[in-house]
C-alpha cells in the first residue's frame, strides 16, 4: 500500500451542519504517502478517532470516500481486511482494546503469533525500554492506563505495516517515557519504510513530522 | 493457540454444556439402541420354516360334533379336491397322508439312566412342498434313518417347560439335529426299529413330517389297506394375502392353520413400539442440539466484544470459530463413543436371551451401530459447524 487518499471525506454527523467547519482534512482532497510522517492536531470532538476508525475499516458512517492506492475501501471484503490488518495497516486504538484477562506478554503474543514479526526477545526488550518489564506477566486489567498504553504500542509494532496509525498514543505518559516511545516508533517506521499518522490533542510523540494538519 | 483459547473460553458455562452433553448422550443412546434392537429382532420375526416354500397354507374342515359322532365326514372328497385345484389362486394341492400304523419314539439321555418314550404319529406331504435338498429328505434303507420335521413348539415345550422345571439341560436346534431317536413301528403283525433324525423345525405345521416315499412304503407294509380321504390339504398359492382365498374358505367352511398372522401381529406391534422409541430418541437428540445451539449463542453473545477486538487485531472468523467448533465436535464425539459402548453393553445383556430363543440365528455385528453413530455424528457436526460459523461471521 503506497497511499491513503481522502476525497471529500466527512463524518455523517457533520454533514448536516457544515458551517464553521474549517478543517484541513474533512471535505478536502488529500493523500497520505508511505514513508512520510503526519501529525493531525485537533480539539476534542473533531473526529480524530472517527478518522482512524474510518481508515481502519471499523466504521463507515462518513460521506465522500477513502481509498487505498485508488481502491475504495468500502469495496474491500472481510478476508481482505484481515490481510490488511495483519500486513499493511497497524492501529494503536485510543481505547487500547487490550484483553484484561491476559498478561502484558500474552496480549502482545496474541498479535505476534499471527504475524510472527518479532522474536520473544525483541518483545521483552521493548517492554524493558518502555520500563514495563515488571508487567510482562501481570494481567492487563491490573495495569494503569499509561502502562496499558505502552503494552498496546508494543502490540501495534508487532506486525509488518505500510502505515502506522496512532490515536492519541502518549496521552498518559510522562516526558521521559514519551522520548523512549518516540524513538521506538521512529526506528520501526524507518525500518519498515512506512507512513505514520499520529493524532493528538496536546501531547504527541517527539518526531520530526513531514506535515502537520489541523482537523 | 493457548492464549486465544484463554480468551474464548471465558464465559463458558459448564452447566449448559453438561446439559447438552447428557441430553445428547441419552438421545443418541436411545436411537442407537433402538436401531440395534430392531436389527437384532428382524431375523427372529422374518424367520420362516426353512424347509417350506413361502406361499403355502394348510386347509382342513372344521371339526364339529357331527364329525365326532362319525355322521359327517371330516375328510376331503375327490370332488372337493378337484374343485379346490381349479381355483385360480391355487398353484398346486398336496394331500397329507397319515400313518396307518403305530409309531413310538424313544430317546436316551446321555450320561443318565433317563429314557423317554412316547407314542407318536407321522404324516407326510408331497416332497415338492418341502424345500430341503432331496438327499436329506430321503429314507435310507441302509442305515434305517428316517428324516423327520417336528414342530418348533415341541422343542420350546421341552426347553421352556420341561427342562426348566426339572433343571435339565436345554437343547438347541443344532444339538437336537445331532440326536438320533429310536423309532418303533408296528402294525399288521410286523414290527421294526428305525432311527429318527430331525432335519428341520416348523413354526407353522402342527405335525410330525416324514418323507412321502417312506410313508407310502410303511403304510403298505404295516398299515391297513383301506385308503382314507385326506383330512388336511396343503396348498401352494400365488399370494397368501389374496382375499379370494379367504372368501372361498369362508363359503366352504374350511379352516386354515399354521398361519403367519400371529407372528405378523406381534412383529407389527413390536415395530411400532421400536419406532416410537426411535422417535423419542431422535426428539431428545434434536432438543439436546437446541441446548447446544442456545448455549453457544449465549456464549458468543457474552464474548461479542472480545470477538470484535480479535477481529480488529487481524483474527479471521475461522481462527475464532475453531475453538467453539472443536468444543462442540468433541462433545459430540465423546457422546457418540459413550453411547456406542452403552449399546454394546446393553446388547450383551439381551443377546443371550435372544440366542436362547433362536439358537441358529446369525445376529448382525455391532459395526452397523458404529456406522449409524458415525452418520449421526457427521450430520450433527456439520450443522454445528455451519451454525457457529454463521453466528460468528454475523457477530464480528
Amino acid at each position: 500500500m503506497q497511499q491513503i487518499s481522502l476525497d471529500q471525506t466527512i463524518p455523517s454527523i457533520f454533514i448536516k451542519d457544515k458551517r464553521g467547519l474549517t478543517s484541513e482534512i474533512w471535505l478536502n482532497d488529500l493523500s497520505f504517502f508511505r514513508g512520510k510522517t503526519y501529525l493531525i492536531e485537533a480539539a476534542s470532538g473533531m473526529g480524530k478517532s472517527s478518522l482512524c476508525s474510518f481508515i481502519y475499516g471499523i466504521r463507515s458512517d462518513y460521506g465522500g470516500s477513502i481509498t487505498f492506492d485508488n481502491k475504495d475501501i468500502r469495496d474491500i471484503d472481510k478476508s481482505h481486511w484481515n490481510n490488511i490488518r495483519r500486513n499493511s495497516l497497524s492501529l494503536l486504538f485510543q481505547g487500547l482494546s487490550l484483553f484484561d484477562e491476559l498478561t502484558g506478554m500474552e496480549n502482545v503474543m496474541l498479535k505476534n503469533r499471527l504475524t510472527d514479526h518479532k522474536t520473544k526477545e525483541q518483545i521483552e526488550e521493548m517492554f524493558s525500554l518502555l520500563c514495563i518489564s515488571d508487567k510482562l506477566n501481570q494481567r492487563a486489567g491490573l495495569m494503569s492506563f499509561g502502562q496499558r498504553q505502552r503494552v498496546a504500542l508494543i502490540r501495534a509494532l508487532c506486525q509488518p505495516f505500510d502505515f502506522l496509525l496512532l490515536d492519541e498514543p502518549v496521552s498518559h505518559l510522562d516526558n521521559e517515557n514519551i522520548k523512549v516511545f518516540s524513538r521506538l516508533i521512529e526506528d520501526e517506521v524507518r525500518d519498515q519504510n512506512a507512513g505514520l499518522i499520529v493524532t493528538s490533542i496536546g501531547k504527541h510523540p517527539e518526531i520530526t513530522y513531514d506535515k502537520t494538519l489541523r482537523l | 493457540m493457548k492464549i486465544l483459547w484463554k480468551i474464548l473460553r471465558s464465559n463458558v458455562s459448564i452447566t449448559q454444556f453438561s446439559g447438552f452433553f447428557i441430553a445428547n448422550l441419552i438421545g443418541l443412546t436411545i436411537v442407537l439402541a433402538g436401531l440395534r434392537f430392531k436389527e437384532d429382532l428382524t431375523p427372529i420375526f422374518n424367520q420362516g420354516d426353512s424347509f417350506l416354500k413361502d406361499d403355502y397354507m394348510v386347509v382342513s374342515k372344521r371339526v364339529t360334533a357331527l364329525n365326532t359322532l362319525a355322521i359327517s365326514n371330516s375328510g376331503f372328497s375327490t370332488a372337493e379336491l378337484e374343485d379346490l385345484e381349479q381355483q385360480p389362486f391355487v398353484n398346486q394341492v398336496g394331500k397329507f397322508e397319515a400313518a396307518r400304523y403305530r409309531v413310538s419314539g424313544g430317546l436316551k439321555m446321555d450320561g443318565t439312566d433317563l429314557y423317554f418314550q412316547t407314542y407318536m404319529f407321522f404324516e407326510s406331504v408331497p416332497d415338492n412342498f418341502i424345500d430341503i435338498p432331496l438327499d436329506d429328505w430321503n429314507y435310507d434303507s441302509q442305515t434305517n434313518e428316517i428324516p423327520i420335521i417336528i414342530p418348533r413348539a415341541y422343542l420350546n415345550l421341552y426347553n421352556f417347560g420341561f427342562a426348566e422345571s426339572r433343571s435339565m439341560p436345554k437343547l438347541s436346534e443344532g444339538m437336537i439335529k445331532l440326536l438320533r431317536l429310536d423309532i418303533y413301528i408296528s402294525g399288521n403283525g410286523k414290527k421294526k426299529e428305525y432311527k429318527g433324525k430331525i432335519v428341520g423345525f416348523s413354526n407353522r405345521l402342527n405335525t410330525i413330517l416324514v418323507p412321502q416315499s417312506f410313508m407310502t412304503q410303511a403304510n403298505t407294509i404295516y398299515g391297513s389297506n383301506k385308503t382314507e380321504e385326506p383330512v388336511r390339504l396343503i396348498l401352494e398359492v400365488n399370494n397368501a394375502s389374496d382375499e379370494r382365498i379367504t372368501r372361498y374358505l369362508e363359503t366352504k367352511k374350511y379352516e386354515t392353520d399354521g398361519e403367519k398372522t400371529n407372528d405378523g401381529k406381534l412383529s407389527y406391534f413390536m415395530r411400532i413400539v421400536i419406532n416410537i422409541v426411535l422417535a423419542v430418541g431422535i426428539l431428545i437428540c434434536i432438543l439436546s442440539f437446541f441446548i447446544l445451539v442456545l448455549s453457544i449463542y449465549l456464549l458468543l453473545q457474552k464474548n461479542a466484544e472480545k470477538l470484535r477486538t480479535l477481529r480488529l487485531i487481524g483474527y479471521s472468523d475461522l481462527n475464532v470459530c475453531t475453538f467453539y467448533i472443536l468444543v462442540a465436535i468433541s462433545l459430540n464425539l465423546i457422546a457418540s463413543i459413550l453411547s456406542i459402548s452403552f449399546v454394546v453393553w446393553l446388547r450383551q445383556i439381551y443377546l443371550p436371551v435372544f440366542t436362547e430363543i433362536m439358537p441358529k440365528t446369525d445376529f448382525p455385528g455391532v459395526y452397523m451401530t458404529i456406522v449409524y453413530a458415525l452418520m449421526m455424528f457427521l450430520v450433527v457436526s456439520i450443522i454445528d459447524i455451519s451454525i457457529i460459523y454463521r453466528k460468528i461471521s454475523k457477530l464480528i
